[in-house]
């Protein structure tokens, strides 16, 4: 006996060693979570809704499940009586891609879309009751892809038309987020004019920001689809989503990359990069490190399968009914009312 | 998955070892309407052999999880949502098989064990619009009403008598619905969307339609015929009316309707099949290929109806309809209760309600309208006038209760004794009133939405009549289920008013204008009241001369500076 022991003792330490590999993997990060905004109402803002959802097919194709995808969208654009295609938002007017898809899950929309509820959202302070797909549940090992689009301006992003976050405002929300452990890495990405200004504030550690368009700038829409009236995507996110097109699970692309998506010549407007704050070269930080998801996977080997003990034999007694059951008539009798 | 036969093993009362406690059935109904439309009609009703009043759901077999926490946390007995996209005509299209009006509808009855129904409430639609996706968290007090008589509990009751403070009914008449409400929809199915009816459902197709409305019913309801247990019923559907116009063809067939064939059943349903009502077929006649498995013919209420009948195998099918040249024009009769609703008045200070109902049977209808009114509405019951043909009438009965600002909605239930063939007409007034500023929405001038009056009433024939039995779950229970009344519940249409909305530029231009205004005129009055006159003499002296006396000048204070200093 006293010679097993030692050896059951070493395997436990070996077992425990390989749990802590892998929990905590190389990169730092657990587990990735996706908050995807589009803050503009009414129609001819189509090309902002369609900025969020090519996001946010991409990021659900290379792997972030929709529950760990907040989709906040101001209006519908899919099922608005305008839309010639219902059902159906596209990246371009040659209908290439369905950036809405066949299976969309929304989890914020129309007017529930506020400044309040986006920053609620990131502090993690909802009201009661809110229901898990409404809510940010990251922790200290999350990696986090922020995405704005919407109409801004120097320091403040519109919401809705009727009210605005400012760049200060985002700052503290993020830092509230760092001080409260919700992150571990950001990236925060925001397609409006003079984008950078959203960013500038920022003062919490382990963010990479980008920004379509300097101060001073304006971020510029793609083309227009003459059967919706309107133009259909904005500049800078119609080549993200080409480059993310290209990108699978097992890609080498880093993020480094991603940021020269778009150069002046094609996107007109300078696009921003805020890097003082990001502790890694983006140069090496695969891509994947925030479109993607983590998904531990442990293979074990050697298991047996116990087999599911089906006791047909155990029964519960005969349940006495206790209470008469019955179907109430739907309607009021009339007769017992004159 | 398994563990529900390990823990629900329940012996029916004849003895016999139930080994399946729930049961999924799969139903397509499709009707061709009299209109060029076809109404199709998914519809998915699980029925689970246990005690609600006992059960926790913590393993659920078909009966979907998500859905049955919901219902436990909250202590729901029933629960009826809706989310339709369109209205329902009446008049043309006949009696759907599930009513609902358009945006978003949600009715619950709570069991009599609550202690805080208003707040179970408002947390239950919290939880369904992150189960839907739909903006359901806006149902509050301030937008719900206990109906009395409109909404009974569809399910089975134990108790002595009916408390109708246990009832919730809110709509959202503003709410769209589009993919985003489908996709968590078809989650809650067994099979998904992967096999089986639902597969046919692409919201590219369906979202297409005149009318499309997704929804969710729950409640418990009698196991057998001797109903000494109870069973879980859910009601999962999916209505469309498809226009002939969009679909540009009066052949139908799965691939045009859906965009694709039907790739065989869920292998969890029970029975998977299709119902093609052929009734019209005598007028506007259409053959089917392929030919149908069999032909059901149901008597009900005095009406014949027939349907084809197909049974859905393991492997794929498509389906089409020819609709065969010689055609003859129907006149179809409307149906004998159906209800407008519009509004009256002009300018930004006083309207009306009106809700018109139609009562085409050759004898009288007993009905009971019900009005959902919003706070910013207000309306006054003195002005409440109900003419029938232009004669002025009594209701049997008014519930009425007021409402009251941002906190709770004006409720009016009417209790009507509609004359034979006749038109009735309910009208209230009300008033245009201002919001505060934080509380118009960002686009306040779209106009503010009213919902939907809900008529109720037993018809006495089954013409036009689609509707499911209160006893059954599936549309095979509606044939020939002959019944002393058949319940309809019309919805009118959605009302949007204009309350008048100030210009929210206002504040800015009043600033400008009010710095201006105080700019021009504080200048001068400081100036006035600041500043004395007085007499200069005015001075002829040359420039060499001032700069001269200038230096003396300057020369003779610092001196006099200097002197100061010393003095100090």
């Amino acid at each position: 006996m006293g010679l097993f022991t030692p050896i059951f003792v070493a395997f436990c330490a070996s077992l425990a060693h390989s749990q802590l590999d892998f929990e905590f993997p190389k990169n730092g990060h657990t587990n990735n979570w996706a908050v995807l905004v589009d803050t503009s109402r009414f129609w001819f803002n189509y090309r902002h809704v369609a900025n969020v959802l090519s996001i946010y097919r991409s990021v659900k194709r290379l792997g972030i499940p929709d529950s760990q995808i907040i989709l906040m969208i101001a209006d519908d654009m899919a099922c608005n009586p305008r839309n010639p295609r219902p059902a159906t938002v596209f990246n371009n007017a040659n209908q290439h891609i369905n950036v809405y898809g066949d299976d969309v899950e929304v989890d914020y929309r129309g007017y529930e879309v506020t400044v309040e509820n986006f920053v609620r959202l990131l502090t993690g302070r909802l009201p009661p009751g809110t229901p898990r797909s409404k809510q940010l549940l990251t922790d200290e090992g999350s990696n986090v892809l922020i995405y704005l689009t919407g109409h801004g301006g120097d320091g403040f992003l519109k919401f809705q038309d009727s009210e605005e976050i400012t760049s200060q405002e985002m700052a503290d929300a993020l830092e509230q987020m760092w001080q409260k452990q919700r992150y571990h890495e950001i990236f925060f990405m925001i397609d409006t004019c003079q984008a950078a200004s959203m960013y500038e504030r920022f003062y919490s550690p382990n963010i990479l920001a980008v920004g379509s368009s300097l101060v001073g700038e304006d971020s510029l829409s793609h083309h227009v689809d003459s059967s919706i009236g309107v133009y259909i995507i904005d500049r800078y996110t119609f080549f993200a989503l080409e480059f993310l097109e290209n990108v699978d699970q097992h890609t080498k692309k880093t993020m480094g990359e991603f940021l020269n998506v778009c150069p002046k010549r094609v996107c007109i407007s300078t696009v921003g990069v805020r890097r003082d704050l990001f502790a890694r070269n983006p140069h090496q930080v695969p891509i994947t490190d925030f479109f993607g998801s983590v998904r531990p996977v442990e293979v074990i080997s050697n298991v047996t399968l116990v087999p599911l003990v089906t006791n047909e034999t155990k029964t519960k007694p005969v349940a006495q009914p206790t209470k008469k059951y019955r179907y109430i008539p739907p309607l009021v009798n009339f007769n017992s009312i004159v | 998955m398994f563990l529900p036969t390990l823990l629900v093993l329940i012996f029916s009362p004849f003895g016999v070892l139930t080994s399946k406690p729930d049961k999924f059935t799969e139903e397509l109904f499709i009707k061709p309407l009299y209109s060029d439309q076809l109404y199709v009609h998914f519809h998915f009703a699980t029925k689970w052999d246990t005690n609600p009043e006992q059960e926790t759901f913590r393993h659920t077999h078909i009966f979907p999880r998500a859905l049955g926490e919901i219902v436990e946390r909250y202590n729901v007995q029933e629960l009826h949502v809706s989310l339709t996209g369109g209205l329902w005509r009446y008049e043309t299209w006949g009696y759907p098989i599930l009513d609902a009006a358009p945006g978003a509808e949600v009715w619950a009855w709570f069991k009599d064990t609550t202690e805080d129904v208003d707040q179970n409430w408002k947390l239950l639609a919290s939880s369904l619009s992150g189960l839907l996706c739909a903006s359901l968290n806006f149902i509050d007090k301030a937008n719900s009403i206990r109906p009395e008589y409109t909404f009974k509990p569809k399910g089975v009751f134990s108790g002595s008598n009916l408390n109708s403070s246990f009832v919730r009914y809110s709509s959202l008449p503003r709410e769209i619905v589009c993919t985003e409400n489908l996709t968590p929809w078809k989650k809650l199915l067994p099979c998904e969307s992967k096999s089986g009816l639902a597969s046919l459902l692409n919201s590219g197709y369906i979202h297409n339609t005149r009318y499309h409305s997704v929804a969710i019913h729950m409640r418990p309801v009698c196991r057998d015929s001797s109903c000494e247990f109870v069973s879980l019923e859910l009601q999962q559907t999916v209505s469309l009316v498809y226009d002939y116009l969009i679909l540009g063809t009066k052949n139908w067939s799965f691939r045009k309707l859906f965009g694709q064939g039907l790739m065989g059943r869920c292998p969890l349903a029970e029975t998977s099949t299709i119902y093609i009502d052929t009734t019209s077929n005598t007028s506007v006649p259409f053959q089917l290929t392929p030919s149908p498995d069999d032909y059901v013919t149901s008597i009900r209420g005095g009406h014949v109806n027939t349907f084809a009948k197909y049974v859905v195998r393991p492997y794929a099918m498509s389906l089409n309809a020819n609709f065969l040249g010689k055609e003859s024009v129907l006149l179809n009769a409307p149906p004998s209760l159906h209800a407008n609703q519009y509004i009256t008045g002009y300018g930004q200070e006083r309207g009306g309600i009106v809700t018109k109902i139609y009562n085409n049977h050759w004898s009288h209808l007993d009905v009971v309208v019900l009005q959902n009114i919003p706070w910013y509405v207000p309306i006054y019951l003195h002005t409440l006038k109900i003419e029938v043909n232009g004669l002025e009438a009594e209701p049997l009965k008014i519930r009425y209760i007021p409402g009251r600002q941002r906190e709770r909605p004006y409720h009016l239930e009417l209790l009507l004794k509609l004359p034979a063939r006749s038109v009735t007409s309910v009208s209230v007034d009300f008033d245009y009133v201002f919001l505060k500023w934080q509380e118009y929405p960002p686009d306040a001038n779209h106009g503010f939405y009213i919902g939907s009056a809900i008529i109720s009433a037993n018809l006495p024939l089954a013409r036009n009549f689609t509707g499911l039995p209160q006893d059954g779950s599936t549309i095979a229970d509606s044939f020939n289920a002959s019944r002393s009344g058949y319940l309809v519940q019309v919805r009118t249409e959605n009302m949007v008013i204009t309350l008048p909305t100030p210009d929210f530029s206002m504040p800015y231009n009043v600033i400008c204008l009010a710095c201006t205004v105080v700019a021009l005129a504080f200048g001068p009055l400081h100036n006035i009241t600041t500043k004395r006159l007085v007499l200069t003499v005015k001075d002829n002296e040359k420039l060499i001369v001032k700069i001269k006396n200038k230096i003396v000048k300057v020369l003779t204070d610092r001196r006099g500076g200097e002197e100061k200093q010393s003095v100090q």
